[in-house]
């Protein structure tokens, strides 16, 4: 609560006095986001509406050197939007207007506030839909999914937020407002756009965004194949992906995951699966037939004891309700729960499942594996109970697993991003060298440090002086590729 | 003229030429030919990791026995560097995207000399600052592209082309667009004739070609059409962007033409001007500042 006193009154000129919150009660609302672990009470939350607002409210934060953080939903799961207790939270949920929709271009203009699913409402009776579909996509907001770069069940195929955004407009820390992009793709000069989707709120807020939407396709093949273990289901999903099929979506469950979701939502999955795969296969229907053949023969090759295969609407909603309810119904049979979100090469998917067994056997917590099998994405869900002292045990298992994930030449994150969950793993991935030329980058947006500080990259103060343990470059441990 | 062979000797001559006051271009002065290897090719995980002086024919080699592709078709035989460096694609952007759709890690040597890795090898990662679209249409001023990751895409059993000659290529195409047809690509030859490229299992193309007849007119064509597309981008001299929903409008402007409607690009024989807005400028200048302190790239 160390804002400078006018800057209050100036925020309230910018914005409208009914549009900033300084109520501590209703601060509070503001004081996390999905990983609730993390909180602080920022010293006011403003709400603009417009493109000026945003760029007035910036203009003032930089010259009083306030630091901010920007809002979408508050559904992210990396802390990203946890605010700084010296600084505003910027909220951009009154931004959900719908500017444009032009069916010619295939494009639609939203602002930020306008949720994931509403674009696809927008676009679904003439025979379009837009492709990223974050499971929260009920509530998450696009400005969120730019930030963040999101992904989703179904971005297999089609790719994430960054493949589906063609313009923006970004208001930088000073309160410059820049185009980027258009209605075309592949404008001139270095691609700003494609560096500002999924920086996480570090380089400005965007108040404009236009957006990719794709044809519905012709055809869609549900199926649901169990087998008696993760191992094989593992290996399925590398058979078929390899095979030169790509699906619309392969989702992976295990055996806890899949009890949990059976007493939550009885979807009627197989019984006694040790894992099932969920495939989804869209597009021309001859295509469609053919690939689901395939898929069916090799998921029975490799040992799938039942594959069943949606017929309708409601048969492919029963087989999708235990996936999409995985997250919650964890909470039927742990009191708390820790997401992790790191990927793997698809094909070293079986070998570090069986060491995510192994480190949860060795450290006594249960982890439940769902998750985006088909591009090597893991959501490993480490169950505890904080109220049995158990919070450091777990956080300590959710970072072997992401050791594991590096060691095997993957990534810290898929789609959740680093945030502050995250940031001082990062260490882990890059070098200090590569993290020094990320600083610089940031640095050109923002010079001053206002937006969104202490995320993505570590800081003493956060991580302490000591540097996390660098694992070397994937490329330097297969030894095809020297150390600099 | 400098020719590294490692990420090292690159290294060395950006950091010698930005202590020294030397300016280097990249192509000319300073060849990534001798950087050509491929560093690893995980045909299960379909991606790959290269020194980005390969070029594509070379790649194309390598991924072949495998059933593999990079979805990259520009004209002419450029390196995987050049192709990033100035956004390079041809007919298959349709379908696949461009470069900085298919790049998921980079190893940059900056302009003055520090090595950068950003991104990883995996197909879905958003850990950190993602520096390897940032370098994608960025000519080389800001960094020498070193080693690229990226996607790859099987090689579908069979494909077909159509070939339509219209007077209203700008109605064939909406048409095709609005459909759910999946072309791999699909390009007018402005003036007169739009092509359309289909591939999957047979049964599949055959059965897309059909439709599309039917939808559109058309005969079936060959590779021909699509060698005579690139060409004929490659000999142009202009990229114009317009928003796709301009396509007529566009096509009435333009005597010749090779033009991508759904990505909303033509390219034309003539150079195409044009400044960045002001705040674009301002960035790139930022990024020029912090990447290449000392201007050893030209």
């Amino acid at each position: 609560m160390s804002l400078p006193p006018d800057l209050i009154g100036e925020l309230e000129t910018q914005v409208g006095p009914e549009h900033v919150i300084v109520e501590p009660e209703q601060l509070r609302v503001y004081d996390c986001d999905g990983l609730t672990g993390w909180r602080a009470t920022p010293s006011a939350v403003v709400l603009p509406a417009s493109t000026g607002e945003v760029q007035g409210v910036l203009r003032a934060c930089s010259r009083a050197s306030v630091p901010w953080v920007a809002r979408g939903a508050g559904t992210g799961l990396s802390g990203g939007a946890l605010p700084v207790a010296e600084g505003i939270v910027i909220a951009l949920t009154r931004m959900d207007a719908i500017l444009e929709v032009d069916l010619g271009s295939q494009r639609v203009v939203v602002q930020p506030g306008v949720t994931n699913l509403d674009v696809t409402r927008a676009v679904e009776a003439d025979g379009f839909f837009y492709a990223p579909d974050p499971s929260s996509q009920q509530v998450c907001t696009i400005g969120g999914n730019v930030a963040e770069n999101s992904g989703g069940a179904h971005c297999l195929k089609n790719g994430f937020t960054v493949n589906h955004v063609t313009g923006l407009t970004l208001v930088l820390p000073d309160g410059e407002a820049v185009e980027l992009g258009g209605r075309s793709l592949d404008a001139d000069g270095p691609d700003l756009l494609g560096v500002v989707v999924g920086s996480e709120g570090t380089l400005g807020i965007v108040t404009e965004i236009t957006l990719r939407v794709l044809r519905t396709p012709e055809a869609v093949t549900t199926m649901l194949a169990a087998f008696h273990s993760l191992d094989a289901a593992g290996s399925a999903c590398s058979r078929v992906i390899s095979s030169g099929i790509t699906p619309a979506a392969i989702e992976m469950m295990d055996r806890l995951t899949i009890e949990a979701a059976e007493q939550a939502f009885r979807p009627g999955y197989p019984e006694g699966a040790g894992s099932v795969l969920l495939v989804e296969l869209d597009g021309v229907t001859a295509q469609v037939e053919h690939d689901a053949r395939a898929v069916e023969a090799l998921c029975r090759e490799l040992g799938a004891f039942d594959v069943r295969v949606a017929q309708d609407a409601e048969e492919r909603r029963l087989l999708w309700l235990g996936r999409k309810g995985a997250f919650p119904a964890m909470g039927r049979i742990s009191p708390d729960y820790y997401v992790q979100d790191g990927v793997v090469p698809r094909t070293r998917l079986p070998e570090v499942l069986r060491r995510i067994e192994e480190l949860s056997a060795e450290r006594g917590l249960r982890v439940g594996n769902v998750f985006h099998a088909g591009d090597g994405n893991l959501h490993p869900l480490v169950l505890y109970d904080a109220a049995a002292g158990e919070t450091e045990r777990a956080k300590d298992l959710a970072d072997a697993i992401l050791e594991a994930c590096l060691d095997a030449g993957g990534s810290l994150t898929g789609e959740h991003g680093i945030g502050v969950d995250k940031v001082c793993a990062m260490p882990g991935m890059f070098s200090e060298r590569d993290l020094e030329v990320f600083t610089r980058l940031r640095a050109v947006f923002d010079p001053a440090g206002l937006a969104n500080p202490g995320k993505v990259l570590p800081t003493p103060r956060l991580c302490g002086e000591v540097p996390g343990p660098f694992r070397l470059h994937p490329l330097e441990r297969m030894g095809v590729a020297e150390r600099f | 003229m400098l020719r590294p062979a490692s990420l090292q000797e690159a290294s060395d001559a950006l950091a010698a030429a930005s202590t020294s006051g030397r300016t280097l271009r990249i192509g000319e002065t300073l060849l990534t030919d001798r950087l050509n290897r491929v560093l690893q090719h995980e045909a299960g995980d379909l991606t790959c990791t290269v020194e980005a002086g390969i070029r594509l024919s070379e790649l194309r080699a390598v991924l072949a026995p495998h059933g593999q592709r990079l979805s990259l078709d520009p004209p002419g035989d450029p390196t995987v560097g050049a192709c990033l460096a100035a956004s390079l694609s041809g007919p298959l952007r349709h379908r696949f995207g461009g470069p900085r759709d298919l790049v998921l890690g980079v190893t940059l040597v900056l302009g003055d000399g520090t090595v950068a890795n950003a991104g990883g090898t995996v197909v879905k990662n958003v850990a950190g600052y993602d520096l390897g679209k940032l370098v994608c249409g960025s000519r080389g001023t800001l960094a020498l592209i070193a080693r690229v990751s990226l996607r790859l895409h099987p090689v579908q059993s069979a494909a077909a082309t159509l070939v339509v000659e219209t007077g209203d290529a700008a109605g064939v195409a909406h048409a095709l667009l609005r459909s759910q047809l999946q072309p791999s690509a699909l390009d007018v030859l402005h003036p007169g004739r739009v092509l359309v490229l289909f591939e999957g299992v047979e049964p599949a193309v055959d059965a897309q070609l059909a439709a599309a007849r039917a939808l559109v007119g058309g005969a079936a064509g060959d590779e021909d059409a699509w060698a005579e597309s690139r060409e004929r981008q490659g000999a142009a001299l202009g990229r114009l962007r317009f928003a796709p929903r301009d396509l007529r409008n566009t096509l009435s402007t333009l005597r010749e033409a090779i033009v991508r409607p759904a990505v909303g690009v033509a390219y034309v024989p003539n150079r195409v001007g044009g400044v960045p807005p002001a705040g674009v400028r301002r960035l790139e200048r930022g990024l020029k500042a912090a990447f290449d302190p000392a201007g050893a790239l030209a």
